[in-house]
């Protein structure tokens, strides 16, 4: 008994412990966080919402979409893209003074006429670094020397291998000298311009950026959760992370975000786009979603089961049912707008060719065959391959689906463990692509040939499309390149998914990208 | 009672020692490199060599495990291998809210578990009890994950009483309280109905009655101090998995705790980051476990004798 009673007071105590500590830490919880949430209602902040959360905010090491299209915002570079993804001015006009020679001149001065004219949209005096100091031609060599040092690890070093020096000739004038030819070599430039005395003192930018963008970094509580203040009218912003896109949509509908965009399933689109309160934009994306092949497989390494395989999607269905419209067909890596975009034939439905592709192979309802898919394991991919594994029935297929986490499937694609697989590139600008992904010499890890093509033809094509100086023609020679990637069928192509934002009624002025960034911020008011 | 409670202790130390071996094996062993996830398929050979290495990843796996145990030892976790940050601050920043979140669910568990509970005994096969239980079946049958979106739609945008989801004061801190308290209440009201409808056919309740005793004291200082043994066991067992992170509600509720720290850590394959959090679960389990056994001990001498 009197053990009993020891017990019970044990219990008594761990009670009154327990409300006690929740107490404590409710206390804590309404002290610190609500008095950060007074703040930012305060301030009207607009709250903008996202998927994922950033990785890093240096800009040199940034490598997933979140960090990238939120470094823009912080920082500027020296070059942009136009609407047709050829490279445009940034922060930097610039001359080709030899087969591997460029000048970038900084046109950062607030009383130069070609700055106005360049940077016509921004209202602000983004020519200085948010900590004060000017960005000159020694960040851009500081930036750049940093990636290029071995011991950085940078993942961009490789795109930037061919940089024999960088050169400061004055202020706003930087050359850089390359070990070779290459006329896409401006687009490579498009890093975060960083200040070289921070540089210097080793500066943890990661944690606490200083750039010279439109937007200066205030704080991040936790990595889910950042707050950006725009120079120009100190408005503030937050970017909150909710991974679940029915409470993104939930939040949004009650107000406590201002703004998302992307990632929804189509059911949430078509919610949204009927509800009173609510805008939306579009824009066509440019982002590629493929079905890849292995081929070194004896199943997917046959060409007519690819072709097959091509003929037997009904993509015009899952881009109308699966993903509400918002996509547009594929046929290459490029959207036909792109400067090196091709015009392709399209391998539309037919169930009737796909069938006796089959029938070709010896398949039948009686015999046959049996694939795996691998996948990731989000929802919405699932989805797309439940529908492909559907579609894929009607042609003799039995896809077995599997879906792993996202570092095994990655290391799994990587290692050619694979028969199909789909995923997407995003932010692909330029064809230097097709050397990564299509190339002999580019099997993992040296690169991206997830697939294992080896051919002849296509490797020598590329190295002839990367050899021609001039644009126009180079383009050409990529567009040839395309046909007959098209016709190899390393990958069936899927679709661009569109860029889609949803902003309560009160948001003005915000706008869509074709690549999905985040620029549209920069002109975004909140109205009471 | 001596030699018991440092039994419990030394077979704690062993299990921890144990789920840490364990889980950094796993996690070296599965599919996926932290050095591709960081540098992505553009790197060159040489640069991924030399990440490898700066990040000692490059050493034979048992030196890893010795360097890994070597800095626990010193009390220091390392370094994220991906923001660079100190282990212990982004720890630090996510038990806060772990802690907060377990207790509250704990504190909902107890308010509904109890009354429901207590009720379904007494008014056995009546139809309070029908009632009750029905309630406690829906709550175990209800996954959190759809729990979740439906108190946010009735509670933050039906009514409009309560924050979506977040971290910003004790408001966001009632609907994934709910959500996790009310699953526990139902797995923990059943166990107090099924534990005091046996103790209240045992003799010395019958005495306590032939005493003439009030029926509140008969239920409050007798039969329920009885039926709570075997539930302390199973709240032991559920502040364990509280603390060691309820990731599907922090996932729906955005709530920056250590489960969700540690589903990220692993799809990004952030060796030190989840071989720390791991560690700090399986020590708070174990902990709380051992705790259980021993409180149970003490109130029950054949469990210490045995």
């Amino acid at each position: 008994m009197k053990g009993i009673l020891i017990g019970m007071n044990a219990i008594k105590w761990g009670l009154l412990s327990t409300f006690a500590a929740l107490f404590f830490f409710s206390l804590i919880s309404c002290s610190d966080d609500s008095n950060s949430d007074k703040q930012v209602l305060s301030e009207k902040a607009i709250h903008f919402g996202l998927t994922s959360a950033p990785v890093t905010l240096d800009p040199r090491y940034a490598t997933d979409a979140t960090s990238s299209r939120i470094n823009r915002l912080i920082y500027q570079q020296l070059v942009e893209f136009g609407p047709d993804n050829k490279p445009v001015p940034g922060i930097a006009v610039w001359k080709q003074l030899g087969n591997k020679h460029y000048r970038f001149v900084l046109v950062n001065s607030p009383d130069n006429d070609e700055y106005q004219s360049l940077n016509s949209q921004s209202p602000t005096n983004v020519s200085r670094f948010h900590h004060g100091k000017l960005l000159t031609a020694y960040d851009v060599k500081a930036t750049y020397d940093t990636i290029l040092d071995k011991s950085s690890a940078s993942p961009h070093r490789n795109a930037l291998k061919h940089i024999e020096r960088i050169e400061v000739l004055d202020q706003q004038t930087v050359d850089f000298h390359l070990t070779r030819t290459d006329p896409l070599f401006p687009s490579f430039l498009a890093i975060g311009i960083m200040p070289a005395d921070l540089i210097k003192s080793g500066h943890s930018f990661n944690q606490n950026p200083v750039g010279s963008g439109d937007f200066k970094f205030s704080h991040w509580p936790f990595d889910g959760q950042l707050f950006l203040r725009r120079q120009s009218d100190h408005q503030l912003f937050e970017f909150l992370k909710v991974k679940n896109p029915t409470v993104r949509v939930l939040k949004l509908l009650r107000g406590e975000l201002d703004l998302i965009q992307n990632n929804l399933p189509p059911e949430h689109i078509a919610f949204l786009k009927k509800e009173t309160d609510i805008h939306f934009l579009t824009q066509i994306g440019s982002n590629y979603s493929y079905l890849g092949f292995n081929l070194q497989d004896n199943d997917t390494g046959q060409i007519q089961l690819r072709q097959a395989i091509a003929y037997g999607l009904d993509r015009n269905k899952i881009i109308q049912y699966a993903l509400g419209n918002a996509a547009k067909k594929a046929n290459g890596f490029f959207p036909a707008q792109h400067w090196a975009g091709a015009d392709l034939v399209d391998y539309d439905y037919d169930q009737i060719r796909a069938v006796a592709l089959m029938s070709e192979l010896g398949y039948s309802d009686n015999k046959r065959l049996q694939l795996t898919y691998k996948t990731s394991s989000d929802p919405f991919r699932i989805r797309i391959a439940t529908i492909i594994q559907s579609q894929l029935k009607d042609i003799f297929i039995d896809m077995d689906i599997r879906s792993y986490d996202w570092g095994t499937f990655y290391g799994d694609i990587k290692n050619g463990q694979f028969q199909l697989y789909s995923l997407t590139w995003v932010g692909i600008k330029t064809p230097d692509v097709f050397r990564n992904v299509f190339h002999s010499e580019s099997l993992p890890p040296s690169g991206a040939n997830r697939g294992r093509l080896m051919n002849a033809t296509i490797d020598k094509m590329i190295g002839t499309a990367e050899q021609e100086q001039d644009l126009t023609k180079q383009a050409k020679l990529y567009r040839l390149l395309q046909q007959e990637l098209h016709q190899t069928l390393p990958y069936v192509s899927l679709w661009y998914e569109d860029n889609i934002a949803f902003f309560r009624n009160n948001i003005q002025g915000y706008q869509v990208s074709q690549d999905g960034n985040y620029d549209g911020l920069k002109w975004v008011i909140k109205n009471d | 009672m001596l030699n018991y409670i440092l039994l419990r202790i030394v077979s704690a130390l062993i299990v921890i020692f144990g789920v840490v071996f364990i889980v950094f094996m796993l996690i070296h062993m599965v599919p996926g490199d932290p050095v591709e996830v960081m540098l992505g398929e553009s790197a060159t050979s040489i640069d991924r060599e030399a990440l490898r290495h700066s990040l000692g990843l490059d050493q034979p796996l048992w030196q890893q495990f010795f360097h890994f145990l070597q800095s626990l030892f010193s009390l220091d976790l390392g370094q994220s291998l991906h923001s660079q940050q100190a282990i212990s601050e982004l720890i630090a920043a996510r038990i806060g809210p772990t802690v907060e979140l377990a207790l509250a669910s704990l504190l909902v568990a107890f308010l509904i578990a109890f009354p429901l509970g207590i009720l379904s005994a007494l008014k056995k096969d009546q139809w309070a009890d029908a009632t009750a239980m029905s309630f406690s079946l829906l709550g175990v049958s209800i996954p959190n994950f759809l729990m979740g979106p439906l108190l946010i739609l009735l509670f933050s945008v039906v009514l409009g009483w309560l924050p979506v989801s977040g971290m910003n004061g004790f408001d966001s801190l009632v609907l994934p309280a709910l959500t996790l308290g009310t699953a526990l209440a139902a797995v923990l009201s059943r166990m107090i109905r099924a534990s005091l409808l046996e103790v209240l056919n045992d003799d010395y309740i019958r005495t306590a009655k032939a005493k003439g005793l009030s029926r509140s004291r008969i239920i409050g200082l007798h039969a329920l101090r009885n039926a709570l043994l075997p539930v302390i066991t199973l709240v032991g067992l559920q502040i364990g998995t509280l603390l060691a992170g309820a990731v599907i509600t922090e996932m729906v509720f955005s709530w920056p705790g250590l489960g969700q720290l540690t589903i990220e850590s692993i799809q990004k394959r952030d060796y030190p980051v989840v071989q720390a959090c791991i560690l700090l679960i399986s020590t708070t389990y174990v902990l709380v476990n051992t705790l259980t056994d021993i409180v149970y001990g003490l109130l029950d001498p054949r469990i210490r004798v045995g």
